[in-house]
Formats: C-alpha cells, structure tokens, sequence
C-alpha cells in the first residue's frame, strides 16, 4: 500500500472526505489541548512571554516533514503524486507580515480562531466574522491586486534547491534547528518572564 | 476545573501526525482559512451571487454552478470544529467568554478582535494560506515560500506587539 492513497485509487473520492472529516478531528482535538483557543495564550507568544505558540508549530513541522521525506525515502508514499505548495516569494512576505500583524491584534489564526469559536469564546466568534469580511474584500477587489498576487513565482520551491544541499540534510538542518530554536525560546521565556505565569 | 493542558511537545507531534496523514491519504496538506473563505463565497452568493461571477478570484469557486461548501478543506473544517468540541467536552472548558488580559473592556477587545480577523482574512488570500496550510504544511514540504511566509508572521506580530499589550498583558 503506497501513498497517497486517494491518487493511487486505493480509496474513493467519499473515503478521502471522510478522512478530512477525523483528520480535522485530530487536528482541531489537539488544537484545543494544546490550549490554541485561548487568544491571550497565542498572543503571549508575540511578548515571549509564552512560548508554547512556536514550540508546538516548530515540532508539528519536524514530525510531519520527518514523516514525508522518511516516507519517501523508504519507499512508502510516491511525492510525484503530491500536490505541493507553489512559491510566491513577495506575496507571502507581505501577506505573512499582514497575517502576524492581524494575529497580534486579534489573538487568532483560521484554525484557532475556528477551534475556539465552538468553545464558546466570542473573541473567536467574532474573530471568524472579521476573516469572513476580509477574504471577501480580498477576492471582491481582487484587480486591485492580482498582478501583486501572481509576482514572484517560483513554482514548487524547496530549502535544499535554495541552498543546492542534499534534502536529507535539509531535513537534519531544519531539525536541528528546530529543537534548538525551541530551548532557546524558553530559555529566552524564562529569562524575561521568570519561570511562573 | 479545567483539565492541564498537554505537553506542547505531544500536541506538536500530534499535529503532525495529522499532517502526515493528509500526505500519506489525500496527497496534499491540512489546511483552516480555505475552508473559511469557502463559507464566505457561499454566504456572499445568497446575498450577491453577481460579486462571485463578475471576481475573477471568486468565479472558479462557483463555475459551473458549483456547490463552493463541496470542498475536502470544507470536510476538514468541520473535522476541526468537533475536534475542539469534544476537547472542550473533556477538558471541561465549554464557556461563552471573552478571552483577553484584564487592562481591556470585552467591547474593546472584541473590536481588536474584528480588526484582527479582517487583516488575518485579507491576508490568507494574499498569501495563499494560513499558519496551517502554509506555515505548517508547506514548513514541512521544506516550501521556500512557506518559511518566508512564516518569518514574516512573526515579524508582523512582534513589530505591533508593543502597541496592543494593553490587550494581552
């Protein structure tokens, strides 16, 4: 059995929703256990005064990219089949800085936001509402920016083409990385806030 | 009471375990705000089907008289909502508040909060994702796009952190 499942006709169209379907139950269940519907908790991050916001998103990507290229690597999931994220270089910069700036102000991203709402936090409920009105603006003024938009592409863009290495050792570097970044943003955490909040 | 919550070690590699298995089934990433623009296409085609036909954005989304909400990002929406739903069930954290620091009244926080999800919405679109199907995916596909896109988050949030803290801190 060789990945992905859906493109090698190994399940049906009906069979991959309903994998979205607990997928997204997996994903929302940690979100909230790992207290990402509280907006002053994702805010915190932004003072360094509660790192768990990156930590979490720096181990999601360890272990999933891990898990993707290791999976190809022993032959178990076939990446040509994949969709891949394109690059648009100046697009995600502008709109990654608008994104953070949105997100210190709200307390939210998408999924947290979508995660929270169902809880019972207004802040996230309203929060939803705010991002309803703002992809509309996005898609409804869209001449305005399209050109902007479709800049800078680079297609299917990797760290290791980037660089020229080989992609296992963009996976160790990346790692690497990762788990240093982590201790030393608590490090850092502690050291501006103490050790209790 | 509410239950602890978990080690933010396990809850990231939960998390990407989910990835790994929208990979290893669908071939492709999770992802939070394409369902969330799915929605406010649907919405916007009850009260003004004719923005949806005449935004070069939007009319893919509807071509063909197609269904925007018949989407897989849609499925995993709602995966995502009884997830949490359930989390909340068992760690007893089901409550209608306003989650902020207490230097701010509700109303203006959740007027932060509107102002916020406007930028945040705009900005998804902008960059083709969120910090799920971008930042995390596209993290993991070693994506150049994504890290830079992840960065600039960071960058966007630390650079006005200091002039909302009356929110937070």
């Amino acid at each position: 059995m060789i990945g992905p499942l859906i493109r090698n006709g190994i399940i049906s169209d009906g069979t991959n929703y309903v994998f979205a379907v607990l997928i997204g139950i997996l994903f929302g269940y940690a979100l909230q256990r790992s207290g990402f519907t509280n907006s002053r908790k994702i805010a915190s991050a932004f003072y360094m005064k509660d790192v768990d916001v990156p930590v979490v998103m720096v181990t999601a990507i360890i272990t999933s990219s891990v898990g993707l290229w290791g999976m190809s690597l022993l032959g178990l999931i076939d990446t040509s089949q994949m969709y891949f994220l394109p690059s648009y270089l100046l697009p995600m910069v502008v709109g990654g800085f608008i994104f953070g700036i949105g997100m210190a102000v709200g307390g939210f991203c998408p999924g947290t936001s979508l995660a929270s709402m169902v809880t019972g936090k207004i802040d996230a409920m309203v929060f939803v509402g705010g991002f309803l009105l703002g992809s509309l603006l996005f898609g409804d003024l869209y001449p305005f920016w399209d050109k902007f938009y479709n800049s800078d592409a680079h297609g299917v863009w990797r760290i290791d083409q980037l660089f020229n290495i080989n992609l296992g050792l963009a996976v160790l570097i990346v790692t690497l990385l990762g788990v240093f970044g982590s201790l030393g943003m608590r490090k850092l955490q502690y050291k501006l806030w103490g050790r209790h909040d | 009471m509410k239950k602890k919550l978990w080690d933010p070690i396990f809850g990231g590699m939960m998390i990407g375990l989910a990835i790994i298995l929208t990979f290893f089934i669908s071939g492709r990433g999770l992802g939070a705000s394409g369902a969330m623009t799915d929605f406010a296409v649907w919405v916007q085609n009850l009260v003004a089907p004719s923005l949806n036909q005449t935004s070069r954005y939007f009319s893919r989304y509807v071509a063909n008289g197609a269904n925007p909400l018949f989407d897989y990002l849609v499925f995993m929406g709602i995966g995502i909502m009884i997830g949490s739903f359930l989390a909340g069930i068992v760690s007893r954290d089901l409550k209608l508040e306003v989650l902020k620091g207490p230097n701010i009244s509700n109303k203006g926080r959740l007027w932060y909060a509107l102002t916020g999800g406007l930028l945040v919405g705009f900005a998804a679109r902008m960059a083709r994702g969120c910090t799920s199907g971008q930042a995390l995916v596209g993290g993991a596909e070693l994506s150049v796009g994504s890290w830079a896109f992840m960065l600039s988050i960071f960058a966007g949030g630390f650079a006005v952190a200091y002039f909302v803290r009356r929110q937070w801190l």
